[in-house]
């Protein structure tokens, strides 16, 4: 008697633990999070997926044990970990541990010049890789180049150039630096672009300047307007740039207000040349199906962007409190994230960084840093992009397999097996999940080369199939051809 | 009715395709054509239509199937065809044409015949073809579809006693006329709602009161 019941319990134990072992996978549905979490389809419907990032907390002012942040508006992960807010108001830059518990220091002063030096609201701060503390001295008219530990370098002032207009007004407010040093600012009301500076602190000039877009319809009207008309006008300047990073190429990401919601960021070669890679709907805009009137319609309004590694990047928009992440074609990943007052939501987001696994996301209005941390969904994708992006595609078949047991319809898992399966020579198999994934142009190669298959297994049968209609042809015919003729001499005779 | 099933009419109309201004001319003056057959043609085409756009090879075809509805799309290809008859009839009435009505579906219902056969051609077609290869496949619709208005054209030209620049003429001025029916249409059924909104709050009115 005893031994069953040690014998029951032991086998509910076993089936429990199998249980646990075989279900190991934590699916995160998205109504567990504040915020949708969805994707656009081929024919950009919205799809919704499971949660690819997931809110974890936030830190603020005094969770960190100082003062709160007063309007910070950016932040920035240094090489080693340490993270650095822009603490606007507060005139000063607070330096937060790895781990976001406590703060490292508080920059609010440095010696220049054997004086002692205030910052006036630096809005935006970065690290180089060579450890150096760039700010943005937005009221100051200057960058602030520190070490680390807040002791003074130099300064880059106000340039002079013959390119700049005379009542030219420098007002930093964003600074990013390459592996070169070089510093790459975006200034207030500076529509020509981004201000390059080398490591000297000279001015090279405006870099990737966004064209102007006039319709044929607004030039056409410009061409019939007076003057007077005219000058009353709107002016047709560029937009300026939002938020900028920079990947370990030197290549600069930056954003910009897109009117028209189709691209939003570019990709800047040294030349300052666009060499952003769109998708197959040409969007890199953020949201593809918007309200046009009603709260929170329109374009999306994006502020900054992250460079996270093997050619993906994340875009915030502070329209919705979107985040939109991108592979190097320009494919969407995912988007998470929304407005609202609930935990993990937004109000007014300003920038976005990431440390380690985690997305970091600054909001001015609640002065905190928003952590997000990754899902299996998230990773899986992340991984099977990264292996893509150093050629592995035979490799990503397994992670793409396993995105697909969580997102069933998810277009880049079915192409990306269907591509592994098209170059292990399983054709037919590649046809069927490229057709899921929507991508015509792989799908008619596996058509192409199966349809080939088909006909080189079947050539005998094609062949003796030809051969009999020939014979059967003519045999038919020259019967034909006699019944005829008897036909029409019967018809003669009689 | 009986048409439907006479094989000299159904053959006259493959006759048309090959030689339409010879078949035009007797369809209008040897009472040759069918304004059954036309209308079957008509209702063939529609269909033909709907499944190109379904069935049509995932390389060439960039339709949702869930968009595609077989049954909105007939009536609106009915539709068309009624309103385009009348609308040429209107017209070539008051510009000396000497077809009738019936002459005029009959000679548009019959041009359906090369579309419908290079439709459903193109869709099989479609099913063999990669992608550099697609050419082969809208040159099939292509070719349906210009044959088919080269027909109308013909047609119209033919049991009318036109000339080819009046045709062209009446036709542009046909668009126009369907215009003015659509928008009579419209115009009336508006007032008949209105007139019957009104008719019914009085009636309400009475209901609530009385």
């Amino acid at each position: 008697m005893k031994n069953r019941t040690l014998f029951r319990k032991t086998a509910a134990l076993l089936m429990t633990l199998s249980a646990l072992v075989v279900l190991p996978v934590q699916v995160v549905h998205a109504e567990d999070q504040p915020y949708d979490t969805y994707n656009y389809d081929y024919r950009e419907n919205i799809v919704l997926t499971p949660a690819a990032y997931v809110p974890e907390g936030s830190v603020t002012g005094q969770s960190l044990g100082t003062t709160a942040f007063r309007e910070p508006q950016d932040l920035c992960v240094a090489p080693d970990g340490l993270i650095y807010v822009a603490d606007t108001q507060n005139n000063r830059i607070v330096v937060v541990s790895k781990d976001m518990k406590n703060t490292v220091r508080i920059i609010e002063e440095f010696e220049k010049d054997g004086s002692v030096d205030h910052f006036n609201q630096p809005y935006g701060v970065c690290v180089s890789e060579n450890e150096e503390l760039y700010v943005a001295d937005s009221a100051n008219k200057r960058i602030v180049v520190l070490t680390p530990e807040g002791e003074f370098v130099r300064t880059i002032e106000k340039p002079q150039s013959e390119v700049l207009e005379e009542n030219f007004d420098f007002v930093p407010i964003k600074v990013t630096v390459d592996y070169a040093d070089r510093a790459y600012v975006i200034s207030k009301n500076a529509f020509e672009g981004i201000l390059v500076f080398e490591s000297d602190g000279s001015f090279t000039g405006y870099f990737g300047t966004i064209d102007v877009k006039i319709t044929l319809w607004e030039k056409f009207w410009r061409k019939i307007a007076t003057k007077e008309e005219r000058s009353k006008q709107q002016l047709y300047i560029p937009t300026e740039f939002t938020g900028m990073d920079v990947d370990t190429g030197g290549f600069i990401y930056a954003t910009n207000i897109d009117s028209e919601g189709k691209q939003a960021v570019r990709r800047l070669n040294p030349q300052g040349k666009d060499v952003i890679q769109k998708g197959e709907n040409e969007n890199v805009g953020g949201d593809v199906r918007i309200y046009l009137n009603g709260d929170y319609s329109g374009p999306s309004e994006i502020t900054d962007v992250v460079y996270r590694g093997k050619g993906m990047y994340s875009l915030l928009d502070r329209k919705r409190g979107r985040i939109f992440t991108y592979d190097k074609e320009g494919n969407l990943l995912y988007i998470f994230g929304g407005i609202g007052t609930q935990e993990g939501t937004f109000t007014t987001p300003v920038a976005i960084e990431t440390a380690d696994d985690q997305i970091l996301v600054l909001d001015a209005y609640y002065g905190a840093i928003l952590k997000f941390a990754k899902t299996e969904y998230g990773s899986l994708i992340d991984q099977a992009v990264g292996l893509r992006y150093d050629g592995d595609e035979t490799q990503a078949i397994d992670i793409w397999k396993r995105v697909l047991i969580l997102d069933e319809n998810n277009e880049l898992a079915n192409t990306g097996i269907g591509k592994a399966y098209l170059t292990a020579g399983d054709n037919k198999a590649a046809m069927k999940y490229l057709k899921l994934g929507m991508n015509r142009k792989y799908y008619s190669v596996a058509w192409k080369r199966y349809r080939n298959e088909i006909l080189t297994k079947n050539m005998n049968l094609f062949m003796t199939g030809i051969l009999i209609l020939i014979v059967a042809g003519i045999v038919y015919k020259k019967f034909f051809k006699k019944k005829l003729q008897e036909k029409k001499k019967g018809g003669a005779k009689g | 009715m009986k048409e439907l099933f006479s094989g000299e009419k159904w053959k006259y109309a493959f006759y048309t395709v090959n030689h339409p201004a010879d078949g035009y001319y007797e369809i209008r003056h040897r009472e040759r054509g069918s304004v059954a057959i036309a209308i079957v043609l008509v209702i063939l085409f529609s269909f033909s239509f709907s499944m190109n756009r379904i069935l049509a090879s995932f390389i060439v075809n960039d339709v949702d199937p869930l968009d595609v509805n077989a049954l909105t799309e007939l009536i609106a290809v009915l539709l068309l065809y009624f309103l385009f008859c009348v609308g040429n009839w209107s017209i070539t009435c008051l510009m000396e044409g000497e077809g009738r009505l019936k002459d005029i579906a009959i000679a548009i219902g019959y041009a359906m015949i090369p579309m419908i056969v290079c439709m459903n051609l193109g869709t099989v077609v479609s099913q063999f073809v990669a992608q550099n290869e697609e050419a082969f496949y809208f040159m099939i619709i292509g070719i349906g579809i210009a044959y088919g208005l080269f027909m109308m054209l013909i047609g119209i030209m033919e049991i009318h006693n036109y000339t080819l620049g009046k045709t062209l003429v009446t036709i542009f001025l046909t668009f126009i006329a369907m215009f003015i029916i659509i928008f009579v249409t419209l115009l009336f059924v508006d007032l008949i709602n209105q007139v019957y909104s009104f008719f019914y709050s009085i009636y309400q009115e009475l209901i609530f009161r009385v």
